[in-house]
């Protein structure tokens, strides 16, 4: 392990953080179940990609990607209101579906299957550590205002909705508006980090932002813990950094993808089976 | 008018398609009450056990009929180790359909280190052949696909309506509660509607095998599809979610005409999003029984 491929490694777990963060931000602590997060990632990596390609300069156009992902998931909550549970659930799901296939198939604004490439980094930031300090700054930051929003009293209102929805409104709140806060904020952090994944890789591709994110958005969320911030971190720095062990064996690297899927679903199964709550959580999924 | 024809006719080969996946996916949710989402990536599992069989020179009846117990057995285990258990632990529906995820992406993978990421086709002499029947361009295999579909779904009326398991399903399906107190074993119900659900998943993937190509990606827009039929037909009632497959075939199939096939996806996406909004009973489901 050379100090470069910490470093790749570093900005990896760095990035994920706030994704996860901000999937914790509505799962856990507003009680939305909402498998569609990863969809406000890719609407992120790509509205930022396509500006960019127009000329925009780079921190500007990733914080449009928060905007427009944030604008998405507006729409979303709208739909699904009355909808719980697992059928909530599959609407989410399905929602993450349509925006894969628009992605994959917008080939004028996305060019579809070929993805985009060739996205460039915030000038002077070429080198992998100088982007590593930029990357762990915005995550920083944005993990620090969600905390400040969680501790707030609108934070407290969240995890209201999620414990009791129907002593929310009795109280004469409006449960839903709460909700709309809770998923535009998610969504907006998950769009940063989306942009973020983009400039750095350089190339995304439809096929990032789709199931296999998610089932590794929900195994870090379950194992950290739901509504637990310090739960979700650690939990980012053990699944990002558990499969690289993997490639101190050694395996053909046709197996190696796989072999670190299969790593992030049986941990997720056994979590499941023997620790539903995982490292710190505090509630159930429901 | 021609165009229209042929069209239909493709809808209704791939409908056939989606209803064998989506009749053993809703005969699964009847009994368990969760969504088995890992049933896509079992069917395609039952295609490729169908071409090892047949590559390796077993007939295609029997390489069929083996590869439709395999799934059985292994629907079984997946059964006892994971959601049986999690059932006891009284798991939310959320915590099953997340456990079924994982099982699907699992099972994809698998695959994937077995098989590698080509894509596997059976080839068999004049299988693929076009015959012109009425001004329609059908292949052998399809029209086995039609036939087989026809035995199989009347079979499966007979087998939930006319007999005794059939019954006991059904209890278990209204009210679990009340089929325990008269003597039902609601587990052996539910591992059975497991068992059926799951041989119908291995024909299903025979067929897919012996039609189009295997890769392991298919397996997820096999569940996406058989899942879009059921909830537009109905989920609740397995009849309802095989006519909503048909129609989700004919659908997909008549849209090309008006718009460019890559969007094919999309349309089925969108209508799954718009039913499970708008309409989560489906078009003949009952409506009080979604709600809970």
């Amino acid at each position: 392990m050379n100090f470069d491929f910490l470093t790749i490694l570093f900005i990896q777990i760095s990035i994920y953080t706030l994704l996860a963060v901000s999937f914790n931000f509505s799962l856990g602590f507003t009680g939305l179940i909402n498998l569609g997060h990863i969809a406000f990632y890719g609407l992120g990596a790509y509205t930022s990609a396509i500006l960019w390609q127009k000329g925009l300069p780079v921190y500007s156009t990733i914080l449009i990607g928060g905007m427009v992902a944030a604008f998405f998931s507006y729409g979303l909550i709208f739909f699904i209101r009355k909808l719980k549970g697992d059928y909530l659930a599959m609407a989410t799901l399905s929602f993450n579906f349509v925006i894969y296939s628009l992605l994959l198939n917008l080939d004028d604004l996305t060019s579809g299957s070929q993805g985009i490439a060739g996205i460039e980094r915030p000038s002077g930031l070429d080198n992998n550590f100088a982007f590593l300090v930029f990357v762990v700054l915005v995550t920083s930051l944005c993990i620090y205002l969600m905390w400040r929003i969680l501790t707030s009293p609108l934070g407290k209102m969240f995890q209201a909705v999620r414990d009791d929805e129907v002593l929310i409104r009795s109280l004469g709140k409006n449960s839903f508006e709460l909700k709309v806060k809770s998923i535009t904020i998610s969504a907006f952090f998950a769009g940063i980090a989306g942009g973020l994944w983009g400039h750095f890789l350089g190339f995304i591709h439809p096929s990032f932002f789709y199931l296999n994110e998610v089932i590794i958005l929900l195994t870090i969320v379950i194992i950290g813990g739901l509504a637990s911030l310090k739960g979700t971190i650690l939990a980012t720095f053990i699944i990002v950094f558990l499969p690289e062990l993997i490639r101190l064996l050694d395996i053909p690297q046709s197996i190696l993808g796989p072999m670190r899927q299969i790593v992030y679903q049986l941990t997720l199964l056994i979590i499941l089976l023997f620790n539903s709550r995982g490292f710190f959580g505090k509630i159930d999924l429901e | 008018m021609e165009i229209y024809l042929q069209f239909l006719c493709n809808g209704i080969i791939s409908g056939s398609i989606y209803a064998l996946v989506a009749s053993g996916f809703s005969i699964i949710y009847n009994t368990n009450k969760f969504m088995h989402f890992a049933h896509g990536n079992m069917v395609l599992l039952g295609g490729y056990v169908f071409y090892s069989l047949v590559t390796s020179g077993v007939p295609l009846i029997i390489a069929g009929l083996v590869s439709a117990c395999f799934l059985s057995i292994l629907s079984v285990l997946m059964f006892r180790l994971v959601y049986s258990r999690l059932q006891s632990k009284n798991a939310s529906n959320v915590i099953l359909l997340v456990a079924s995820i994982a099982l699907l992406g699992l099972i994809q993978n698998v695959i994937q280190i077995i098989y590698g990421e080509q894509v596997k086709v059976i080839d068999l002499k004049g299988s693929n052949e076009s015959l012109e029947i009425a001004g329609v361009i059908i292949t052998p295999v399809q029209i086995v696909i039609l036939v087989v579909c026809i035995f199989l779904f009347v079979g499966l009326y007979f087998l939930l309506n006319k007999t005794n398991l059939g019954r006991s399903m059904k209890a278990v399906a209204n009210n679990q509660e009340l089929a325990k107190i008269i003597g039902i074993n609601e587990k052996a119900v539910k591992e059975l509607s497991f068992i059926i659900g799951s041989f119908i998943g291995g024909i299903a993937g025979s067929l897919i095998a012996l039609e189009q190509s295997l890769a392991p990606a298919h397996g997820v827009n096999l569940i996406v599809k058989g899942f879009t039929g059921a909830i537009i037909g109905g989920i609740e009632v397995v009849p309802a979610s095989i006519l909503g497959s048909y129609l989700l075939g004919i659908i997909e199939n008549i849209s090309i005409i008006y718009i460019s096939s890559d969007f094919k996806i999309t349309i089925s996406f969108g209508l799954l999003f718009l039913f499970l909004i708008f309409k989560p009973s489906g078009l003949l489901g009952q409506k009080s029984s979604i709600k809970k």
